[in-house]
């Protein structure tokens, strides 16, 4: 009797052993997988400092590109291009977003508001390619030219989704009282939305907003056939121009946006398949400030939330 | 702000009492401005709707030529597929199944790493590692797609990808079946499916990771207590009860991770080696649906050419229409679930 | 609060002028030049008051940006940007009018006639396409005393590589015509690189290819269908050459200046007259001497019979609407750009230096003669 309850308990206990070790086991492979996920993060960016900050200097920012050949030269042509097309991009997409989701948030469960839920959600799955294709056939083609105008279009359509569900989502945050208390004090309701929910709903909306740009600002592959690329590309070209021509501001704007860009990847991806060993060490300083502006807004944005949330708390 | 309108003051002499009434309706909408308001409301909702719309439409529409002289052929599986701008005899096989195998690998092995890192945030990580380790993961996802293939193109693929390859097609590669998907050699750059897949999966893993995470968060605190109240270990009790628990959920974020890869075309692009061959093996170089796509559109003079690009385009358009909905659907399913227990 | 939506497009904004501000000194020394022979035309306009797009072929998209960034200091009021898509891709933007000009080396078919109405294709410069290889030496192989002479095909072998009908490095056929690369030529696959995108260099090499021999069977033209095997895509010319530096024991074809300002090695071929030629400007000239121009002002200049003759040869043309451009100050500019291209003797000479070919003397002519037939609104539009 005693000795076989010693052995049941003894295996038990045994078994109670090997639950533990896996336990730990199991566990310090979920702390090992998550670092071993980090890994690329740090090879990536560490990386691309290594190969991209010798190429660093005040030429790469403030010149154009030099035939192959002449040593030299910058990509200041793919930095305006991408600030301007991001900009648009974001000028395009931030008001109809922004609006469809104030939609979206007071209509939840009529049909538009449904529709217009499951609309967000395909548009967010759409490979960014297709988007490509589908700007080119609705913009490029019967414009009759590639444009970084198109090319913005393109990034907005991208970026509608991120901004209308970020928005949507704080503006539910907001807590109802407030929207009921401006209501009643007899406020319209466009002034309650303008003056109310949105200064409450702001951070939220700004990080989606921020964050949605950091998303456009990477992309290449929806800019292949609308912005084309153009490396004599130069803002400052085109305005003295403009004004010795004597041309109207509408004129000028026209022509700064209405012609192919380039952007900071588009540049890294046409320098990196180039065989000229200038041009890829170049893509890798190209990719360096490409991180930059990127991670910069992501963190921006972030930071952004966090204070808020703190604020909040506190 | 508040506007004072006439409209307060209703004993105006002169008039008729109606004419009055209208008049003062008008101006209440107008002054009110809600009409306005709930218009624009109205059209930037349409404006979305009909956009997604419209792209459907378009490629739907702009492939008619294609879709009608291929038929289903188009995307019949075969070993002899022709992409033959010359002839105009177009099959994407070899694209279909250079985008599915290559999300395979990546969904196999992003989907253990990234459920990892969601265990370990939301039931491990001590709470000041916490932010910053979110903060790391998400940021992985905000890499620019064509960092990756720039950094997989001259760094990962021939320091990772080559010798793993190599090490998988000595190894792998004799088995009989399984053989056939590691047959090498690969080539020495390491330009090959295999590594497409494995940059494709470090892609995806924050966005599968961020959204189980948020899915075992929202799973109540009592389950976990539950069960490590019957005497469950901390495993245990992950692997038994909060899994389970929130399976759907994982599942619509895998599926979301899948679209993600599918849809995913200038880091592979640069990758994968952009060729049609038929090989099956996954240390040859492919091609894949968006990556044709981005390589010939531009090129594609002939009308059936181009079209057969827009079918393309429209197979990965449905493809990834089907799996936000499959994903949303499962991930709503989740939600609702939690929502209706906290309730009862 | 709500300042802040605009503070950050603001920043973007004023960063991108400050930056264009302190680089235009620098970034377009024309800026502000004394105009040259046009002089009269372009003072009257702004510096870079007119811009030009083109686009299309890989191949010559070195010498045009060259040639480009010259102009500026000859007519400071255009700016002209030229993109190297492939020249599918340049043809199907004129077609489209999505460019100003297009680059191709591919001949326009009659469908692309009929649908681009008045299209016109002029040559501008002549180029080789040539081989380019890469073979490291096998495992435990000593390196060679002296350097190994660069490899020799012949037709009918280039033919069997790209064919997957020879498929090791160390084949007979290849081994035989290199005799000093006997001991050094590995028992490894061939990897052939082709280009993944419609290009007029691949419509210049199949068509070789098909002239050479009749165990081609994929035809000669911008896209084909390669036969299966060992093969890799890639692309642009860029794109060839860069994969073939990263594939061991890979060959692929590309235009020559590509070759030349990369140095890297090209292969010689025995050409129809059974001699052993090296791409160079005098075997070019050799085979355009042959070449015969159609009522289009196009030939086809392969796999030539003379002694000297390069075998894969080829025009690139620039194609432009000849009647219906509508925009005459633009349509003036593009063809005094090209009419400067073909007549300075430093555009000439910088092309040389880049690897191409300035056309012989007689076919300048011919070509400016032509280019002064181009109209706008009816009317001539170089004086």
């Amino acid at each position: 009797m005693t000795s076989s309850s010693g052995k049941i308990a003894l295996g038990s206990r045994r078994r109670l052993k090997n639950r533990k070790i896996s336990n730990f086991v199991m566990l310090f492979l979920t702390g090992l997988l998550t670092i071993l996920a980090l890994v690329p993060l740090f090879w990536i960016i560490g990386y691309v400092v290594y190969k991209g900050g010798p190429g660093l200097n005040l030429a790469f920012f403030t010149q154009l590109p030099r035939p192959v050949g002449i040593a030299g030269g910058g990509v200041l042509h793919a930095i305006e291009g991408t600030l301007i097309i991001t900009m648009l991009a974001a000028i395009f997409a931030v008001p109809p977003g922004v609006l469809a989701a104030f939609y979206a948030a007071r209509n939840p469960n009529t049909r538009l508001g449904i529709g217009l839920r499951f609309s967000t959600d395909v548009l967010a799955g759409v490979p960014s390619i297709v988007v490509g294709l589908f700007t080119y056939a609705f913009l490029v083609k019967p414009m009759g030219h590639y444009s970084g105008l198109a090319g913005a279009v393109a990034l907005a359509i991208l970026m509608l989704p991120t901004i209308i569900r970020t928005t949507e989502e704080m503006l539910k945050l907001v807590p109802q009282s407030l929207r009921e208390g401006s209501l009643a004090l007899g406020a319209p309701e466009w002034k309650t939305s303008m003056n109310v929910l949105l200064p409450a709903a702001f951070n939220g909306i700004m990080t989606g907003i921020l964050l949605s740009l950091a998303r456009g600002m990477g992309e290449t592959a929806p800019l292949l056939f609308t912005a084309l690329g153009n490396e004599r590309y130069d803002i400052r070209q085109i305005v003295t121009s403009s004004i010795q021509g004597k041309q109207g501001f509408f004129q000028m704007v026209t022509r700064i946006i209405n012609q192919p860009m380039d952007s900071l990847p588009l540049t890294l991806w046409k320098y990196a398949s180039q065989p000229y060993p200038e041009r890829v060490a170049q893509s890798w300083t190209v990719a360096l400030v490409l991180m930059f502006f990127v991670l910069f807004l992501n963190i921006a944005a972030r930071l952004w939330l966090e204070n808020r949330a703190r604020k909040l708390r506190g | 702000m508040i506007r004072k309108t006439q409209s307060f003051s209703p004993d105006k002499p002169g008039g008729s009492l109606t004419a009055e009434k209208t008049i003062q309706g008008i101006r209440q909408i107008f002054d009110h401005g809600d009409l306005a308001w709930r218009g624009l409301l109205l059209f930037a909702g349409f404006l979305v709707i009909v956009l997604t719309v419209s792209i459907g439409w378009m490629l739907w529409q702009s492939s008619v030529d294609a879709r009608s002289l291929f038929g289903w052929k188009f995307f019949t599986p075969t070993l002899d597929s022709h992409w033959d701008p010359v002839n105009n005899q177009f099959q994407a096989w070899p694209f279909i199944y250079g985008t599915l195998v290559t999300s395979l690998v990546a969904i196999l092995l992003a989907v253990p790493v990234s459920l990892g890192i969601a265990v370990f945030l939301t039931e491990l990580c001590p709470p000041w590692l916490r932010t910053p380790l979110n903060w790391l993961v998400e940021l992985l996802a905000a890499i620019p797609s064509v960092v990756y293939g720039l950094w997989g193109l001259f760094v990962f693929l021939p320091l990772v990808v080559a010798p793993l390859g190599e090490y998988l097609s000595a190894s792998l590669g004799t088995f009989p079946l399984l053989g056939t998907w590691f047959a090498g050699p690969i080539p020495l750059s390491g330009a090959s499916r295999l590594g497409a897949g494995l940059i494709l999966s470090i892609m995806i893993t924050p966005t599968i990771a961020a959204v189980s995470r948020d899915v075992l968060q929202a799973i109540p605190n009592s389950q976990r207590e539950a069960s490590l109240a019957l005497g469950s270990t901390q495993w245990e009790t992950i692997w038994q009860v909060l899994i389970p628990y929130g399976m759907s959920g994982i599942l619509g974020s895998v599926i979301l991770g899948l679209g993600r890869a599918l849809g995913e075309t200038m880091a592979v692009t640069m990758v994968i080696g952009n060729s049609t061959n038929s090989a099956i093996s996954l240390l040859k170089p492919g091609y894949t649906m968006a990556s044709v796509i981005a390589n010939e559109f531009a090129e594609a003079v002939t009308k059936l050419h181009s079209q057969a690009l827009l079918e393309v385009g429209l197979a990965l358009f449905v493809m990834t229409l089907i799996l936000n909905v499959m994903a949303r659907f499962l991930v709503w399913r989740v939600s609702s679930k939690i929502q209706q227990e906290a309730r009862g | 609060m709500r300042k802040n939506l605009f503070v950050i497009p603001a920043i973007l904004l004023v960063a991108s002028f400050i930056l264009s501000a302190c680089g235009a000194n620098t970034a377009s020394p024309a800026a502000g030049g004394v105009s040259g022979s046009n002089g009269t035309a372009s003072t009257l306009q702004a510096a870079g008051s007119v811009e030009i797009n083109g686009a299309g072929a890989t191949f010559p998209a070195p010498v045009y940006t060259d040639w480009a960034y010259s102009y500026q200091s000859v007519d400071p009021s255009v700016v002209i940007n030229y993109q190297g898509i492939g020249s599918g891709g340049g043809k199907k933007a004129i077609i489209d009018g999505t460019v100003d000009f297009a680059g191709s080396d591919s001949l326009l078919t009659p469908e692309e006639y009929a649908s681009g109405k008045d299209l016109g294709m002029f040559p501008t410069v002549a180029g080789a396409v040539v081989l380019i290889y890469n073979i490291p030496l096998a495992k435990g192989v000593a390196n060679p005393a002296t350097p190994l002479p660069v490899l020799v095909f012949d037709r009918q072998t280039l033919v069997g590589i790209y064919n997957s009908t020879i498929t090791q490095w160390n084949d007979p056929a290849i081994v035989a015509l290199n005799p000093a690369w006997k001991d050094y030529l590995p028992a490894a696959d061939i990897t052939t690189v082709h280009r993944s995108d419609g290009s007029g260099t691949t419509e210049i090499f199949t068509k070789a290819l098909t002239s050479f021999s009749t165990d081609w069977k994929a035809g000669g033209a911008a896209s084909i269908e390669w036969p299966k095997g060992n093969n890799v895509g890639g692309k642009g010319n860029a794109g060839v050459a860069a994969a073939v530096m990263s594939t061991p024991n890979s060959i692929g074809y590309v235009e020559i200046s590509y070759a030349i300002s990369n140095k890297l090695v090209f292969a010689s071929l025995i050409n129809k007259a059974g001699k052993t030629v090296v791409a160079s400007n005098e075997s070019v000239q050799a085979a355009m001497a042959e070449g015969k121009f159609s009522d289009k002002l196009t030939a086809t200049i392969v796999d030539g019979a003379s002694d000297g003759a390069y075998p894969i040869v080829g025009y690139t043309y620039l194609v432009l609407h000849t009647s219906s451009m509508t925009d005459c100050v633009k349509a003036q500019k593009i063809l005094e750009f090209f009419k400067w291209a073909e007549t300075d003797q430093n555009a000439s000479a910088r092309a040389v230096t880049l690897g191409y070919s300035a056309l012989p003397d007689s076919v300048k002519t011919i070509v400016l003669a032509k280019l002064a037939e181009v109209t706008c609104n009816g009317v001539p539009v170089l004086k």
